[in-house]
């Protein structure tokens, strides 16, 4: 084993390691802020077991869309609402704990078997391309067309929701007056005055 | 294209010499240069630092510091030696571990991403193939270090300062990436040794600030609303909100903040030279002038010259861009948050997309300008 | 779509404006940048204080008629007048006279009204202690004079921009033997009677 092998060996451990015991974190904290942290951490040591698997461009992408991105927004919203709340004790939760370990197992399971069952093809003369970046890109504009343009779809439809939410400008209370009753103040949202899109 | 020096062939070849084996030397070498990027890093810091003292005062008509040191040259070290004895407090009822590991989170990720700015043709660190999208997915780390401070200060002006923090890191990021993007599209390649040598060849008129003049306009823009500098320093407003997520910081874990901020502004100004303004070229094509004197493109001294050259240009248009920051600090005043997030999504954004849409196009029509 | 494209237009103007204005703004600070210092480094330099400054208050203690006027016109009455009656000489006769100066306001309205002029400004403004207690004058504390900028040989006096030449900007540059611009006060004074004397000869 030279050097790099070497390195490449203990980083492998080291980063399971981290990610096996961050996911954990991310289940068992009390505390949801702690969890949305340490959630940081497994995909981090997702992204450093990327880079071991050279797949540079996927570990970069991985780094930006989920930590930096995802967990972020994650964050912002938890902070954002900061409840700090402290539960009342349910009775006989050892129940609900014991039958979400069940499952958990159960999946756990599963995924092993699969993965002991399923023969990985593994062809080691393969060389690793040089610029995974073409080759990711040649198969999103041809095979992957698809799924690419679906997701890039529901992505812009998230997006249009999000606008609509954000930009509510509902009058309160004009449905709900009865006949004969005296209608409830109007309240309005103050807002811009809209204007007529040419 | 001149291949420039391979310092580390040299160097293990010189350790071999010795009668070290060559994995012994690799291994020697490999600390090395990350021991210099971790130096280099500080001292573009102290003095930036140092140039952020001197231009202030002479932008208010002061002296700035003057008496530690020539010129006042060891007042960013004075501050350092401060800081590092100072008292480490930790305010009651926060969170110590998150405390701590706020700004460790906040400067690591900066640092790393020096492992992918060049000061030659072999002098960096790495060359990776995704080079300027590293510094990217890196800077995105960043507002979770600022978020965990806020969130840990246990204090409402941190946790206000964390919060816009974010908020504005991810959304000028977006502005940004359109505009590496752009650059990146015409140079076919994310390395950013690929985009410099794209730009090589025919001096300052190759450089990508002429064919990307508004590119260069919203990378500077979002860089400095990335590194928190003066006109969109909000999570930081001192009138606002006390001095943001670094309020409760002292001592060392403040002088992280402050070097992260620091290195940050330096990283941005050095990416805007190797992205806009060729990097390590010359403005006169050297191969030409050694042409012209006759002198070999393989002679070792001209090789050392095109180094050191090199490196003296990229630091140059670096601390140009510098001194843009520092005279913008003392020239525009703060933006609002409304009207931070309205340049941002609004104006920026735009802008980017439609600047990426005419490289695209201009590519197409112009493939010998634009990269084909 | 007129509309949208006179839209955009309207933006791009104000962009270009905006830039303008950041482009001045930024050419006003470099411009700044080539001017000279106005710093004054203090222990080694100092400003002259000019003839109205208020200082320190100067007390003579020989010239109190202990009238207290200076407590009565002060806005927090501040001095400290301690005087008894002297039976034999029919007189208030002064024993001790204080100013708290770390209370003082340098507002020189005792001064003003001092009916015997025993109280003065002065031109000491140092009146840093480590005890604020420090700072609370007696009169012989009040009784001491100043030392004066421009003869200690520690510091080197600097003009004020009111007392340098015509045409000189800064008190750096200021040659120590040229009188500052316009009449001085004693020249001022000196001028007045020959105008009262014309005034006289005129009146009858």
């Amino acid at each position: 084993m030279n050097l790099a092998e070497g390195i490449r060996f203990v980083c492998t451990i080291l980063l399971s390691v981290m990610m096996i015991g961050a996911a954990l974190g991310v289940v068992l904290f009390e505390n949801i802020v702690y969890s949305a942290f340490t959630l940081a951490g497994v995909f981090m040591s997702i992204a450093g077991l990327y880079i071991l698997l050279n797949a540079d461009f996927v570990s970069a992408a991985q780094v930006l869309v989920y930590v930096g991105a995802v967990n972020v927004l994650i964050l912002f919203a938890i902070m954002l609402v900061n409840k700090r709340e402290d539960f009342k004790p349910v009775p006989r939760r050892w129940v609900r704990k014991g039958s979400a370990a069940l499952v958990c197992a159960g999946v756990f399971a599963l995924l092993a078997t699969m993965v002991v069952k399923t023969s990985w093809p593994t062809d080691l003369s393969l060389v690793p391309p040089v610029s995974a970046v073409e080759l990711i890109g040649e198969h999103f504009f041809s095979d992957y067309l698809l799924p690419f343009e679906i997701a890039s779809i529901l992505l812009l439809m998230a997006l249009v929701g999000a606008i609509v939410i954000a930009r509510r400008e509902s009058i309160v209370g004009e449905e709900t007056a009865l006949v004969g009753e005296t209608p409830p103040p109007v309240l309005e949202l103050p807002e811009r005055p809209r204007e007529p899109v040419a | 294209m001149n291949p420039g020096i391979d310092l580390q062939q040299r160097f293990v070849e010189t350790l071999m010499g010795y009668g070290l084996s060559p994995g012994a030397a690799k291994a020697v070498w490999l600390p090395l240069p990350l021991l210099l990027m971790l130096i280099g890093a500080t001292v573009g810091v102290l003095v930036a630092v140092w140039l952020e003292r001197k231009i202030s005062a002479a932008a208010q008509q002061r002296i700035g510091p003057e008496f530690i040191g020539p010129l006042g040259i060891l007042a960013p070290v004075a501050d350092g030696i401060k800081l590092v004895f100072k008292e480490d407090i930790v305010p009651a009822n926060s969170d110590p571990w998150l405390f701590l590991l706020g700004p460790v989170i906040v400067v690591i990720p900066v640092f790393l991403s020096y492992l992918i700015v060049p000061f030659g043709q072999n002098l960096m660190i790495t060359d990776l193939g995704i080079g300027i999208f590293l510094w990217i997915a890196l800077s995105s780390i960043v507002p979770i270090g600022l978020l965990m401070s806020g969130y840990a200060s246990n204090n409402k002006y941190a946790l206000i300062g964390g919060l816009r923090a974010a908020a504005q890191s991810i959304s000028y990021e977006i502005p940004l990436a359109l505009a590496v993007l752009a650059v990146v599209m015409m140079s076919n390649s994310l390395s950013t040794v690929d985009i410099v040598n794209q730009q090589s060849g025919y001096g300052i008129l190759g450089w990508n600030l002429w064919r990307q003049p508004a590119g260069l306009l919203l990378f500077w823009i979002s860089a400095l609303a990335e590194c928190e500098r003066m006109p969109f320093d909000l999570p930081e407003a001192e009138e606002e909100i006390v001095a943001g997520y670094q309020t409760e910081y002292a001592g060392m874990k403040f002088a992280l903040f402050y070097l992260g901020s620091y290195v940050n502004l330096v990283l941005s100004a050095l990416l805007v030279s190797v992205l806009y303004l060729g990097g390590w070229d010359f403005p006169i094509p050297l191969d030409l002038l050694a042409g012209l004197l006759h002198i070999s493109p393989d002679n070792s001294v001209l090789q050392i010259v095109t180094g050191g050259l090199g490196i003296v240009m990229t630091l140059l248009k670096a601390y140009f861009f510098v001194f843009i920051a520092i005279l913008l600090r003392w020239t525009v005043p703060r933006v609002r948050i409304d009207q931070l997030l309205d340049l941002g999504w609004k104006f920026l954004l735009p802008i980017g997309l439609v600047n990426l849409l005419m490289t695209a196009g201009l590519k197409l029509a112009l493939p010998f300008a634009f990269g084909g | 779509m007129l509309k949208f494209l006179k839209q955009v237009g309207g933006y791009a103007k104000e962009t270009l404006q905006s830039a303008r204005y950041i482009g001045q703004g930024l050419s006003v600070t470099f411009d700044h940048m080539s001017r000279r210092p106005i710093t004054v480094q203090y222990p080694y330099e100092k400003l002259i204080p000019s003839e109205r400054f208020r200082g320190r208050i100067h007390f003579e203690f020989d010239k109190c008629i202990s009238c207290e006027v200076c407590v009565r016109v002060c806005p927090i009455n501040l001095p400290v007048v301690d005087w008894e009656f002297n039976k034999a000489l029919k007189k208030k006769q002064l024993k001790h006279y204080s100013i708290d100066f770390g209370v003082c306001i340098f507002c020189a309205n005792c001064v003003e009204y001092c009916p015997t002029n025993c109280l003065s400004v002065t031109e000491e403004y140092e009146l840093s202690t480590f005890d604020r207690h420090e700072l609370n004058y007696d009169n012989v504390a009040m009784g001491r004079l100043p030392y004066k900028v421009t003869e200690d040989p520690m510091v080197t006096p600097i003009r004020e921009f009111a007392y340098l030449p015509e045409k000189v900007l800064a008190g750096h540059d200021a040659p120590s033997n040229v009188a500052r611009a316009g009449q001085r006060p004693e020249e001022i004074v000196a001028a007045t009677p020959k105008q009262q004397e014309e005034k006289e000869t005129e009146a009858p």
